[in-house]
C-alpha cells in the first residue's frame, strides 16, 4: 500500500475518532438530561398517586385515576391491576411483567394501535395489588432519534473530510519528500552538484532540505579536497620516486666503492622522506576524520609548549634565532590529544625556525580566553603575503619549491588537521613583519558519536 | 652473548632478513608465522624477547600481546607495525608492549631497539647498581649528579635525562628515533635534526677538554655511549 493512501487512511481515522468521541460526550449529555427529565415527572406523578391512596384507600386511589384519564393527556400512562391481574382502573391494554421501580419499557395503551417506549413506576400496594404509574416518552425519544440520525450524519461528514483532509495532506508531504528523494536519485546517479530546494517558509522540509544541502556542500568539498590530494600526492611523490630511482640506478652502475655506499645512502635517505611524506598525509586524513578523538586527555598546555620551547631552543639558537616563551602563571588544562597538538606545535615552531629565523626572535605564547586556548608562533621573517596564506596551508603548498631538502610542504596542512580533530582552527596572520601562527582551541571540544 | 629471540612475522621476506641478521649478531631465533603459533611458543616464557608483528593471520599481533600479558609473561615485546600514525603507535604501547617500531625501518634501529629491550631484561634480574660508571665518567642517579674524572659537570634536566638514557645502554647504538621516544615521550617524526643539536650539546659539555671522548656518532644508526 503506498505511503500517500496510507498516510491519508491514518487521517482519516484519526478524525473520525475524534468526532466519534465528540458526537459520543453530546449524544450522553443530551440522552442523560431527557431521561432524566421524564424520569423526575414519573416519580413525581407516582408519588402524588401513593398519597392519594395512603390518605384515601383504594376507592379514593380509583377515582383520582379516572380523574387523571379524564384529562385525556396521551401520554399518561395509569393503571390499577389486582393480586389477580385483572386491571381495576386505567389505560394499559396489557400489563408489562411485575417488578417493583422505576423502568423504561414497552407497553401499549388502550385504544391505541402501536406500543409505545414509556418511563413507568410500578408501585406494589398493600393488598397485593399493583400501581403502575409513568408517561410515554414520545416526544423526548422523538427528538433523541433526530439527533442521533444527525450525529450519525455528522460522523459520516467528518470522517469523509478527514479522509480528504488526510488524501492533502499525505499529497503535500509526498511532494515535500519527493523533491528531497528526486535530488537523493539524482546524486546516486553521480551528480553532486544536485541540491534540495528550500523555500522561505522555514518549515521542518525546509530545515531538512537545508541540513542536506550542507551535508551535499561538505561532502563535495571533501571529494574536492580528496582529489587534490590525490592529484598533487600522485606529482609531489613523482620527483623524490624520481630520485630515488635514479641514485639506486647509479648505485647498480658504479664501480667505486665509496661512492657505490654514498649513493646507496642516499637512496635509503629518499626512501625515510618518502616514507614521511605518506604518514603525514596519513595523519592530516585520519585527524580530519575524527579518528583519534578515543585517546583525548586532560593536560597543562602551558607545559607541553614549555617543554616543546626547550626542545627547540638549541635549534632555533644554532641557527641564529633566539627562541622566547611567555610560560603562563597558571595551568591551562585543555582536553585533546597530547601527541598530536605536540606534533602540531612542533610543526609551527620548525617553520618558524626554518624561514624566519633570520629575523632573529620567535616567539611562542599560549593563552586562554573564555573557553578558548590559543598557541601563538611568531616569527620575524618575511611572513606570508595575505594572498598566499590559504596555498601555504594547502597540502604539499610550499610556497618556495626549490628547498626540496627539508619538509614536503605539510606542516601547515597537518597543524591545520590536528586543530580540526580539536574543533579548532589554524589561524595565519601577519606579526608586522613575519608570520604569527595561531592554533586556536576550544578547552574542551564538543563530543562527538 | 647469544639470547632466545621469537620472532613473529608472517612477511617471509621481512622474517628470513631478520632472522638472519639477528643470527648474525650471535641471538638464537625461533620463527612462527601466524598469531596462534606465535602466542602458542611465547607462553612458554622461555624467550629472552619477542618480536611481534601487529597485522598477522589467525590472531593478530595486538591480541597475542594482551594474551601474552593477561598471563602474566613479562617477556619484553617489540611490535613491528605498517600502522605508522601517531595514535596507532599509541595504542600499541598501550596494550603492554615494550617497544614500538614502524614499518619500514632499517635494520640498524632494530637492532638498536632489540639490544636495548636485552639489556633492560639483564638490569631486570640484576637489580640497578647506584652509580652508572662509563668509563671516567660517574653518574648518581639519585642526586642526579655527573662527575667526568672527578670534575663535577653543570647538566641542564633535559641533557642530564639524556646522558643517563645513553649511560643505561653503555656500548649499544641508540636511534635518534629511541630518543625522541625515550627521552622526550614524543611519538612523532620531527622534520628536522633538533635531536641531533641536542645530542651534540650534551658532547660538548662532556668531551671538551678531555682526551677521549665517550659520546660517539654511529654512521647510519644514531650515536653510543662508550668508554
Amino acid at each position: 500500500m503506498p505511503t500517500t493512501i496510507r498516510i491519508a487512511l491514518l487521517a482519516g481515522l484519526l478524525a473520525l475518532l475524534s468526532n466519534l468521541a465528540v458526537i459520543g460526550f453530546i449524544y450522553a449529555r443530551t440522552h442523560d438530561d431527557a431521561v432524566a427529565s421524564i424520569h423526575r415527572q414519573v416519580d413525581e406523578q407516582a408519588k402524588v398517586l401513593s398519597d392519594v391512596y395512603r390518605t384515601g384507600g383504594k376507592a379514593a386511589l380509583i377515582n383520582a385515576i379516572e380523574d387523571t384519564l379524564d384529562y385525556a393527556d396521551p401520554q399518561t400512562v395509569v393503571a390499577l391491576i389486582d393480586s389477580s391481574g385483572k386491571e381495576l382502573s386505567g389505560n394499559l391494554a396489557s400489563a408489562p411483567s411485575f417488578q417493583e421501580g422505576y423502568r423504561t419499557s414497552v407497553i401499549r395503551l388502550r385504544g391505541q394501535p402501536s406500543p409505545h417506549q414509556a418511563a413507568i413506576v410500578m408501585q406494589r400496594l398493600p393488598r397485593r395489588e399493583w400501581l403502575i404509574s409513568g408517561r410515554v416518552a414520545g416526544e423526548g425519544f422523538a427528538i433523541r432519534e433526530t439527533l442521533e440520525s444527525s450525529l450519525l450524519i455528522a460522523l459520516v461528514v467528518a470522517g469523509l473530510l478527514g479522509l480528504l483532509c488526510g488524501v492533502i495532506l499525505a499529497h503535500y508531504v509526498g511532494h515535500r519528500i519527493g523533491e528531497i528523494a528526486t535530488v537523493a536519485n539524482r546524486i546516486s546517479a553521480r551528480d553532486l552538484s544536485q541540491r534540495v530546494p528550500v523555500s522561505r517558509a522555514g518549515d521542518a522540509f525546509d530545515r531538512l532540505g537545508a541540513q542536506i544541502n550542507a551535508m551535499l556542500d561538505r561532502i563535495g568539498a571533501l571529494m574536492e579536497q580528496l582529489r587534490l590530494l590525490t592529484d598533487s600526492l600522485a606529482h609531489d611523490l613523482r620527483s623524490p620516486v624520481s630520485r630515488l630511482r635514479s641514485a639506486a640506478h647509479a648505485a647498480a652502475e658504479t664501480e667505486d666503492p665509496v661512492e657505490q655506499e654514498e649513493l646507496l645512502e642516499r637512496v635509503v635517505r629518499q626512501s625515510d622522506a618518502l616514507m614521511r611524506i605518506l604518514s603525514t598525509v596519513l595523519e592530516i586524513s585520519r585527524s580530519e576524520a575524527f579518528t583519534g578523538r578515543n585517546q583525548f586527555a586532560w593536560f597543562d598546555l602551558g607545559e607541553l609548549a614549555a617543554e616543546l620551547a626547550e626542545m627547540y631552543d638549541p635549534l632555533a639558537e644554532e641557527r641564529g634565532a633566539a627562541l622566547v616563551y611567555d610560560r603562563p602563571s597558571r595551568p591551562l588544562p585543555l582536553f585533546g590529544h597530547r601527541q598530536l597538538l605536540a606534533q602540531a606545535i612542533s610543526n609551527l615552531v620548525e617553520n618558524a625556525i626554518r624561514y624566519g629565523s633570520a629575523g632573529g626572535e620567535i616567539r611562542i605564547g599560549v593563552g586562554q580566553r573564555n573557553r578558548q586556548i590559543a598557541i601563538e608562533v611568531a616569527d620575524r621573517g618575511p611572513g606570508i603575503p595575505l594572498d598566499r596564506r590559504e596555498e601555504a596551508r594547502r597540502r604539499f603548498g610550499r610556497l618556495d619549491s626549490s628547498r626540496s631538502d627539508e619538509g614536503a610542504g605539510l606542516g601547515l596542512a597537518l597543524a591545520e588537521a590536528i586543530a580540526h580533530l580539536h574543533d579548532g582552527e589554524l589561524v595565519l596572520d601577519d606579526n608586522r613583519p613575519g608570520l604569527l601562527t595561531t592554533l586556536e582551541l576550544p578547552v574542551h571540544p564538543v563530543q562527538r558519536t | 652473548m647469544g639470547r632466545k629471540i621469537l620472532l613473529v612475522e608472517d612477511d617471509r621476506e621481512t622474517a628470513s632478513y631478520l632472522a638472519k641478521g639477528l643470527t648474525q649478531e650471535g641471538h638464537s631465533v625461533e620463527q612462527a608465522t601466524n598469531g596462534q603459533d606465535g602466542l602458542f611458543r611465547a607462553t612458554d616464557g622461555s624467550f629472552d624477547l619477542v618480536i611481534l608483528d601487529r597485522m598477522l593471520p589467525v590472531l593478530d599481533g595486538l591480541s597475542v600481546l594482551k594474551a601474552l600479558r593477561a598471563a602474566h609473561i613479562d617477556t619484553p615485546v617489540l611490535i613491528l607495525s605498517a600502522l605508522a600514525s601517531v595514535g596507532d603507535r599509541i595504542d600499541g604501547l598501550e596494550c603492554g608492549s615494550d617497544d614500538y617500531l614502524v614499518k619500514p625501518f632499517s635494520f640498524a634501529e632494530l637492532l638498536a631497539r632489540v639490544n636495548a629491550l636485552l639489556r633492560r631484561r639483564e638490569a631486570r634480574v640484576d637489580p640497578a647498581e647506584r652509580r652508572l660508571m662509563v668509563g671516567d665518567l660517574e653518574i648518581d642517579p639519585l642526586s642526579r649528579s655527573v662527575k667526568r674524572a672527578g670534575k663535577k659537570l653543570d647538566l641542564k634536566p633535559r641533557e642530564y635525562l639524556l646522558l643517563e638514557y645513553f649511560a643505561r645502554n653503555e656500548g649499544r647504538v641508540v636511534t635518534r628515533t629511541m630518543l625522541l621516544e625515550q627521552v622526550w615521550d614524543y611519538h612523532f617524526d620531527p622534520g628536522t635534526n633538533v635531536i641531533d643539536v641536542h645530542v651534540s650539546r650534551l658532547r660538548r659539555k662532556l668531551d671538551e677538554g678531555f682526551d677521549k671522548p665517550l659520546l660517539h656518532t654511529v654512521r647510519g644508526a644514531g650515536y653510543m655511549l662508550a668508554a
